[in-house]
């Protein structure tokens, strides 16, 4: 995994600092050509992992990325699965079965078609949870087809109800299909790491993947900033640094300074809508961390 | 350790159950649904007992709490039953689906014991507790109107597959939305004397209404509007927000961040004259388990802890339950009068 990652939050109307600025950004990203001028910005940088989530405009960019592929030579995605409040709204509209219908059937060529109705056959006589999250991993991972593919993270919000079941089955599971499927690592995303992190090493899930919020404010670190400190210095994963900046609460100097000072963090994801903010923020980093090893694939593991 | 159960495991029973399996004093021994692929799944990896009958589950397991995320035309039903089994509850907002209903539950808990709550999660979030401190300081001054909307994208399309697009069934717009509005209303200002002006509109749904306005009316010249809408696809997910009128200032809340006005210099808490905004990233405090948002951890730890501590809710009982029901009442009643 690379060392700096571009995240998508800003692109989609994310920002836990204000409403309002979520608002004026899902205004400047109408068009995904505003999106892809961003990107380009953060390529040219030398930025060429980037985090998406599976909001359904992906699906654009990533038709893009294909229809372009000398212009996108060593582009490496990190899927984030599923876009949550895609399926909040089917359930609310259709109930879970009938939202588990709508993406498993929707919108797929014929031989992946077939596939996975064969799956759904077996499925739908079994109504077994493990296998439908496996259906609807392979539906939400369809845009990314024929794209390098890093690693496959679980969403937050899903990462952290299935988290709180404590049904190990469901982590070993997801983290082998993505293995077996995708050739890659599973990851996670979560507001509760030192929790997760005990929790996959539990299940076995070695050396996991596992991004989360870790910033010198201490926003989104549950329980406790220090018990983030301690998880990092103690446990054997792959920590993942998002939220450095708590969406602005932190002034940028200071807030790199903090995470890249912790022990063992092997990625920082940060997103910014402009080229000056993402060569800001990515030479903070490099000076931070030291600019020998910046940018190079973090080989240990 | 408290032994606890669910009744409804949809997306919120989901929720709540997350929340509370990670509680250190708590441990699920029942759960009660209606769907056989749940309670499949639920028996197969979760391993707590499974029910399709609350009654039989409350008889059998005894549980010390049940928390009640069913369909609101159920609840009042399903919490009485708790009641007779002297089972703590806390249930989904709202709280019932009329006022009959919660006046007969309201009646049972006479004389009992029983810890309850209702979960009108905003009471808990980060920047609504903080603007009511703030209103309630007397730092804006007396208040003098005020606005609370709710939009979201929840219903695009015609559909009448679940409860929400039954109108018996506690479905609609008033019920899911405008029922969050209500409740921070009385929550900071208590119950309008007055209900006027309420408009239900129809975008996709055919039984239930789709937007709701409506004005509030205080005896003491206080006045405020409700706006409700879910059926706005310009929103990513349900937002809520509230605006604040004093003699003194003006405050602008939505879940994660607030601008106060003042006009005037005041003493307090590095505020200056003037604009000045304040966001969730720097004063939220976190959680001992976070799912989907601090305020649903915050909102179950509290009625846990009450339940531990042998008291009752302060923050959200069912008496105010019932007291944001009245109001949602007369809002349909002045509605329905316009022929909706």
């Amino acid at each position: 995994m690379d060392r700096i990652v571009f995240g998508d939050n800003q692109f989609f109307g994310i920002n836990h600092m204000s409403e309002e600025k979520a608002q004026s950004q899902a205004e400047h990203f109408k068009d995904n050509a505003a999106i892809i001028d961003v990107i380009d910005a953060a390529y040219s940088c030398g930025i060429h992992t980037f985090m998406f989530s599976t909001h359904e405009r992906v699906a654009g960019l990533c038709n893009y990325f294909r229809a372009h592929p000398d212009k996108y030579a060593g582009l490496k995605l990190c899927p984030s699965i599923p876009y949550a409040y895609k399926y909040a709204n089917a359930v609310n509209e259709k109930g879970i079965l009938g939202a588990i219908d709508q993406f498993v059937f929707s919108g797929q060529g014929a031989s992946k078609a077939i596939r996975t109705i064969v799956r759904s056959g077996i499925t739908m006589i079994n109504q077994d949870m493990i296998e439908v999250m496996k259906l609807l991993v392979d539906a939400d991972m369809r845009m990314f087809e024929g794209l390098d593919v890093q690693a496959v993270f679980l969403q937050n919000t899903v990462t952290d109800i299935l988290l709180g079941l404590r049904v190990k089955e469901v982590f070993i599971e997801y983290a082998s299909h993505i293995h077996r499927m995708y050739g890659v690592d599973p990851a996670f995303n979560t507001m509760n790491m030192p929790d997760l992190v005990d929790f996959l090493l539990d299940c076995g899930i070695e050396n996991p993947i596992v991004c989360s919020s870790i910033n010198k404010a201490g926003f989104a670190m549950n329980p406790s900033r220090q018990a983030y400190e301690e998880c990092l210095a103690d446990r054997r994963f792959r920590p993942m640094a998002m939220s450095i900046f708590a969406s602005g609460a932190i002034r940028p100097r200071e807030a790199v300074e903090y995470v890249c000072g912790l022990p063992n963090i092997r990625s920082v994801v940060f997103g910014a809508s402009s080229r000056g903010h993402i060569e800001q923020t990515k030479d903070l980093i490099c000076s931070c961390w030291g600019q020998m090893e910046t940018l190079e694939a973090a080989t240990r593991t | 350790m408290l032994r606890g159960s669910i009744v409804g495991f949809g997306r919120m029973g989901l929720t709540h159950y997350s929340i509370l399996n990670t509680h250190p004093r708590v441990e699920f021994v029942a759960i009660c649904d209606s769907s056989a692929f749940m309670l499949k799944n639920l028996a197969k990896y979760v391993g707590a007992a499974t029910f399709t009958d609350h009654e039989k589950m409350f008889r059998e397991m005894k549980p010390d709490f049940a928390i009640v995320a069913t369909p609101t035309a159920t609840h009042a039903q399903v919490v009485e039953c708790a009641i007779d089994n002297g089972i703590h509850a806390f249930v989904e907002k709202p709280f019932a689906l009329n006022t009959d209903q919660g006046r007969n539950v309201l009646r049972l808990l006479q004389g009992k014991t029983i810890v309850h709550q209702v979960g009108y999660v905003n009471r808990f979030g980060d920047v609504f507790m903080r603007v009511k401190n703030l209103v309630d300081s007397g730092a804006i001054g007396e208040v003098l109107t005020f606005k609370t909307e709710m939009n979201g994208p929840t219903v695009l399309h015609g559909s009448k597959k679940t409860w929400r697009s039954k109108k018996q069934e506690g479905g609609g717009c008033l019920y899911d939305f405008a029922s969050h509005c209500v409740d921070l209303v009385n929550y900071f200002f208590g119950p309008p004397d007055d209900v006027v002006g309420t408009v239900f509109g129809r975008i996709h749904s055919d039984g239930v209404e789709d937007t709701v306005s409506t004005t509030f009316v205080y005896k003491s010249g206080m006045r405020g509007n409700l706006l409700a809408n879910w059926s706005d696809p310009s929103y990513r997910k349900p937002s809520c927000c509230f605006e604040v009128l004093g003699r003194t200032g003006k405050i602008i809340a939505d879940l994660h961040s607030f601008k106060v006005f003042f006009s005037y210099a005041p003493n307090l808490d590095g505020f200056t004259q003037g604009w000045n905004q304040r966001s969730y990233t720097v004063f939220a405090t976190p959680v001992r388990f976070f799912v989907r948002g601090f305020e649903f951890t915050r909102q179950l730890d509290h009625f846990i802890d009450c339940v531990l501590e042998g008291r009752p809710c302060r923050i959200c009982s069912f008496e105010d339950g019932f007291k944001t029901d009245t109001i949602i009442e007369r809002i349909r009643t002045d509605g329905e009068r316009r022929g909706f």
